[in-house]
């Protein structure tokens, strides 16, 4: 930790600056390794003056992590191994040859794409959130001081009011992005209005969508952003303590919180007379225990102030009696890291960006059954087609596309006829699903739609907190009824029992979790009905996934007797002579899919 | 011989509309004893009434059944019917295909199935009947209810307010039982205190409840109507007539154990007392504070691995705060475990992404490398197995964690693998506090591990 925060050496420029990525995926693959690899490789080439390794947050490609770039020549290297170092200095840096073998090749038998600037996956995103994503150390406040960091605190400050703070942020038109999208600077106003002696600010960052990680992103690569907008937020509120509700399952990010506070208050922007303005506002951040439904703002203040995460009625609103009775207001990270943004540049310019209800940018979470899995951030208004095929680079192993869900488990999934749908909160909506944080999970056809949904309600049953009956009922009740499909005992009017349950519990449930329980199974439903009636009516899973309804079998005639399938058999259901093709005994067969997925020859086939 | 004639309602459409009328009647006609059965729109109007005498009367009925609504709805019209042409009202039975039928189900064919059941029966029933002849018994118009907890005080409350004398006896020198306990209620967590209190006070105000505090019943005889029950109050020198319950007298006793007021046991004398110190440095800075408690709970987690039961209770003494809330929060929490971990904790991650790609099949087959079901440990300690909702590395799907080690892109055939990596690992590598649970770093998450 000592070495990281010595002073920085931003007066020397150098010969080359190497970028290495160190958010939570790329240092799963050892990129700390690399990074040490390098530091050693080019002190040992006697290159330590000229050569500047960085530690950067996520850089949001995470699928080809590690990940490292090479400035100033922008080149891209992906997959490196700490190993590959000795290579990668001798050629690049030494010879000035960049190396061919560690860079992206957008598919197999195309020509490796040097620059970053260049790859579709980056090219075609537009960063007003992660704009400091891989380009500073977020363990360092001078480089985000050095990225135009705090100088929207400081405007604020010095030249506007606290109202024309919020009006600034209401003409913007940004809405808020942890999935309902309530106009940001009407929601300030609120709270700013509310009558009590102090107020309090939240960032919820309890990212509780299976599926999205976007803020764990924005604090692991820029938490500063974030720590700046609550600034200016409790400015404008007229708040005197903020809060970051972080979840547990976030270890890195959470360092990185506690670093960006620790500085931020060294240099005064955080604490006692901010900027000699007389702004008094200080951060604590608080460990989450896991449960979805905190993410829900009245839940959300339940667990803060150290209770069950349950909702509470509304009226009042948070904005009136929030935390400890406080009028609180609660934003997600990545709402409150385009706060910073919006002052400095001003509302015009952010209101020029996306669709006419739908301002700014949205931070997707690219992820599932597509070839660049990653984190994109892309103007409202930009079409799934885009994000899929363009920025996704679409589908692996030529399979065909079959949906999109968004939204997490309150969302819905949409089918390929609306991969021509510009995302923005009103057409998510239209078509049955929501914006939520982000989360787009990329579904091929081998994904069960039935069961996607079995999964979204089983999760729901387990984090319903069980106060209201619909909810707590309902919900398992209709997971029941999914159980049963997926498990070959559908009944004829099962269908029909289940529009009826969604609708009970979407109407009578006391918060937003229940309330958008039936989602998943509404859209699944409305889309793709044949599904479900392939399981009750016929027996069958299309997609091949439902254990009950599958068998597995080895083609004869694409089985090039590699034993591979054999080998990693968990019970000895296939024999078969090296180089000769294999036979499955389905009497043995515990269906686990391992052959399937240990196959290089699509030789395994599932019915 | 019995002679017995069924009628079956349609209750307009309630009943006919699920349930097949005729179908039935023509059913009861097939059953032993049965000399005539109808259906009838509405059996209990005047002319639904007259056919039931007339057939009474014409068929020399010695019992009959009327298949319709609840017996709360019409028993007493019917008995009454079948008394003016002299048959023994006791002799009218009822077979509810409305409520306990018709309105309950969809399925035609198998609601009129069961029907025709619950006809049988009653038929069978009223074979057995005998007639009956109302007998007046005197009564003494008092009610005696043990047990004065909150179920108790309700039912002497209600009681009361119908207008009969109430003898309420209760064992301890106060009413209110568990409830007085409890801080809140499930399921909609209402302040126990706000539902008791009143209706303690109630109880004392009631001049038709005698109460006996600190008595216990001794015998019970005697019949409905008549019972005996001796009550023996237990000695005490306070005139309870002229207590307020101010406590005073508890206060100031100079022996306290002679006055019963029944005191909590510390779990601070009795837990181990290495863990009562480790918890109080824990619990320190929390004392006194509020909100607290999620933190507490965290940093207690994470010396012991697991919440001990003993650990909760101290919790709650020393913060102040219902065991039922801390052991609401370690329940609910996903992060919190009520039960010791392996020195590995395995989470696999089960989020959206992680679905699609297979994480289901990861966590059966790391079930079966294991031999436990997901949330269980090894027999030998070495692992824990847990899903965990979404670790928020969904570009690596399917991802798996073993302590603070992330694995991207797992296969099922890499799992043997990775898995022995930590069977190796000496177990004081890895110290239950789980602060340091790094693994040797050759051995780093990511490699490949190709089979």
């Amino acid at each position: 930790m000592a070495e990281q925060t010595s002073p920085p050496t931003a007066h020397h420029v150098g010969r080359a600056q190497l970028l290495v990525c160190a958010g939570t995926g790329c240092v799963s693959g050892r990129s700390l390794k690399v990074r040490e690899a390098l530091l050693e490789e080019i002190d040992k080439r006697g290159l330590k003056d000229e050569v500047k390794i960085v530690a950067t947050g996520c850089q949001g490609f995470c699928a080809q992590g590690p990940i490292m770039i090479f400035q100033p020549d922008g080149i891209f290297y992906q997959k490196l191994k700490p190993e590959d170092v000795p290579l990668l200095v001798e050629e690049h840096l030494i010879k000035g040859r960049p190396v061919e073998k560690f860079m992206y090749v957008p598919s197999a038998g195309e020509p490796p794409i040097p620059k970053l600037s260049d790859i579709d996956f980056f090219n075609k995103q537009r960063l007003i959130v992660l704009r400091n994503r891989g380009l500073i150390d977020p363990e360092k406040i001078d480089e985000y001081i050095g990225r135009e960091g705090y100088q929207a605190l400081a405007k604020v400050l010095a030249s506007m009011t606290p109202e024309e703070v919020i009006d600034e942020m209401t003409r913007s038109g940004l809405r808020g992005r942890g999935g309902a999208g309530f106009p940001t600077g009407v929601k300030w106003g609120f709270t700013r209005k509310a009558p009590g002696d102090d107020k309090c600010i939240i960032c919820n960052a309890d990212e509780g969508d299976p599926g999205a990680f976007m803020d764990r992103s924005i604090i692991e690569s820029d938490p500063f952003s974030v720590l700046e907008g609550m600034a200016i937020g409790a400015y404008a509120i007229g708040a005197s303590h903020g809060y970051v509700y972080i979840r547990e399952e976030y270890p890195l990010a959470m360092e990185r919180l506690h670093i960006a506070i620790d500085q931020a208050r060294e240099y005064g922007l955080l604490g006692e007379d901010i900027f000699g303005c007389g702004l008094n506002f200080d951060i604590s951040v608080f460990r989450g225990a896991g449960a979805f439904v905190c993410g829900e703002e009245t839940s959300l203040i339940s667990s803060l102030e150290g209770r069950m995460p349950e909702p509470r009625v509304r009226p009042p609103f948070p904005a009136q009696s929030g935390v400890w009775n406080m009028p609180t207001n609660i934003n997600n990270v990545e709402t409150w890291a385009n706060v910073p943004v919006i002052m400095r540049r001003g509302a015009e310019w952010f209101s020029s960006i996306g669709t006419d209800t739908s301002k700014g940018t949205k931070v997707f979470s690219v992820v599932g059954n597509v070839n660049n899995t990653g984190l994109v951030e892309v103007p409202m208004g930009t079409t799934l087609r885009e994000i899929v095929f363009g920025i996704g680079g679409g589908i692996p192993n030529g399979r065909k596309f079959k949906a999109v869900q968004t939204g997490g488990p309150s969302g819905g999934c949409i089918p390929a006829s609306l991969l021509d749908l510009t995302i923005d909160y009103e057409r998510l909506g239209e078509v049955g699903s929501i914006m939520g944080s982000g989360g787009l999970i990329v579904m091929d056809e081998r994904t069960c739609m039935v069961d996607v949904a079995r999964y979204f309600l089983e999760f729901l049953v387990d984090e319903s907190c069980g106060k209201c009956t619909p909810c707590r009922e309902g919900v398992a009740q209709m997971h029941g009824i999914l159980e049963r499909i997926c498990a070959g005992q559908g009944r004829d009017d099962d269908i029909e029992m289940l529009i009826e349950l969604a609708e009970y519990v979407k109407d009578s449930s006391l918060c937003a979790l229940g309330g958008t329980a039936p989602n998943p199974v509404l859209s699944t439903l409305k889309y793709f009905r044949d599904e479900y009636t392939a399981h009750i009516a016929d027996g069958k899973c299309p997609a091949g996934v439902c254990k009950a309804l599958i068998q597995y079998s080895i083609s004869a005639d694409a089985c090039k007797g590699c034993t591979k399938c054999a080998r990693v058999c968990p019970v000895g259901a296939i024999t078969g002579a090296k180089k000769q093709p294999h036979t499955l005994d389905r009497s043995k067969c515990i269906k686990c899919g391992a052959c399937y997925e240990s196959c290089s020859f699509d030789a395994v086939l599932v019915e | 011989m019995a002679r017995i004639g069924v009628f079956v309602c349609w209750c307009g459409s309630n009943i006919a509309e699920t349930v097949d009328s005729p179908a039935v009647a023509a059913y009861a006609r097939t059953l032993p004893s049965v000399v005539v059965a109808r259906d009838y729109r509405y059996t209990c109007s005047e002319p639904g009434q007259r056919m039931i005498t007339d057939a009474i009367r014409e068929y020399g009925l010695t019992g009959v059944l009327v298949a319709s609504c609840s017996p709360r709805m019409h028993e007493a019209t019917f008995r009454k019917t079948a008394a003016t042409v002299g048959l023994n009202p006791y002799m009218l039975e009822m077979a509810n295909i409305r409520e306990h039928c018709s309105w309950v189900h969809t399925d035609r064919e198998k609601a009129t199935a069961k029907a025709k059941d619950l006809v049988r029966l009653m038929v069978e029933k009223l074979r057995r009947n005998r007639p009956l002849a109302p007998i007046v018994v005197p009564v003494t118009q008092r009610v005696m209810v043990v047990g004065a907890g909150i179920a108790g005080i309700q039912v002497a409350l209600d009681v009361a307010a119908a207008g009969y004398e109430v003898v309420l006896v209760e064992r301890k020198p106060s009413i209110g039982g568990h409830m007085a306990q409890l801080d809140e209620t499930f399921p909609t967590l209402d302040c126990s205190q706000c539902i008791l209190t009143p209706r303690m006070v109630d109880i004392m105000q009631s001049d038709k409840i005698k109460l006996y505090t600190y008595a216990e019943v001794e015998s019970v005889d005697g019949y409905i109507g008549n019972f005996n029950v001796k009550v023996r109050k237990k000695a005490r020198s306070v005139d309870v007539d002229k207590c307020t319950g101010c406590g005073d007298c508890f206060n100031n006793c100079m022996s306290r154990n002679k006055i019963s007021v029944p005191e909590r046991v510390s779990v601070a004398e009795s837990m181990d007392q290495e863990m009562k110190n480790t918890l109080d440095v824990i619990l320190e800075p929390a004392t006194g504070e509020h909100g607290m408690l999620i933190s507490v709970l965290q940093d207690i987690q994470k010396k012991y691995n697991y919440l001990p039961p003993d650990a909760l209770r101290y919790t709650s003494e020393r913060l102040n705060v219902p065991l039922s809330r801390t052991y609401g929060l370690a329940r609910f929490y996903n992060s919190f475990s009520l039960t010791p971990r392996g020195k590995n904790l395995v989470r696999v991650c089960m989020g959206t992404a992680c679905h699609v790609k297979g994480a289901g099949l990861i966590l059966q087959a790391l079930e079966r490398l294991l031999d436990v079901k997901a949330g269980e440990t090894t027999e030998d300690g070495d692992f824990t197995l847990e899903p965990v909702r979404c670790l928020g590395c969904c570009g690596l799907a399917p991802v798996m964690t073993i302590n603070d080690d992330l694995y991207g892109a797992v296969t099922q055939a890499k799992l043997p693998k990775i898995l022995e990596r930590y069977r190796k690992q000496a177990p004081a590598a890895v110290t239950p506090g789980g602060t340091d649970q790094t693994a040797p770093s050759d051995v780093m998450a990511g490699e490949t591990v190709d089979a």
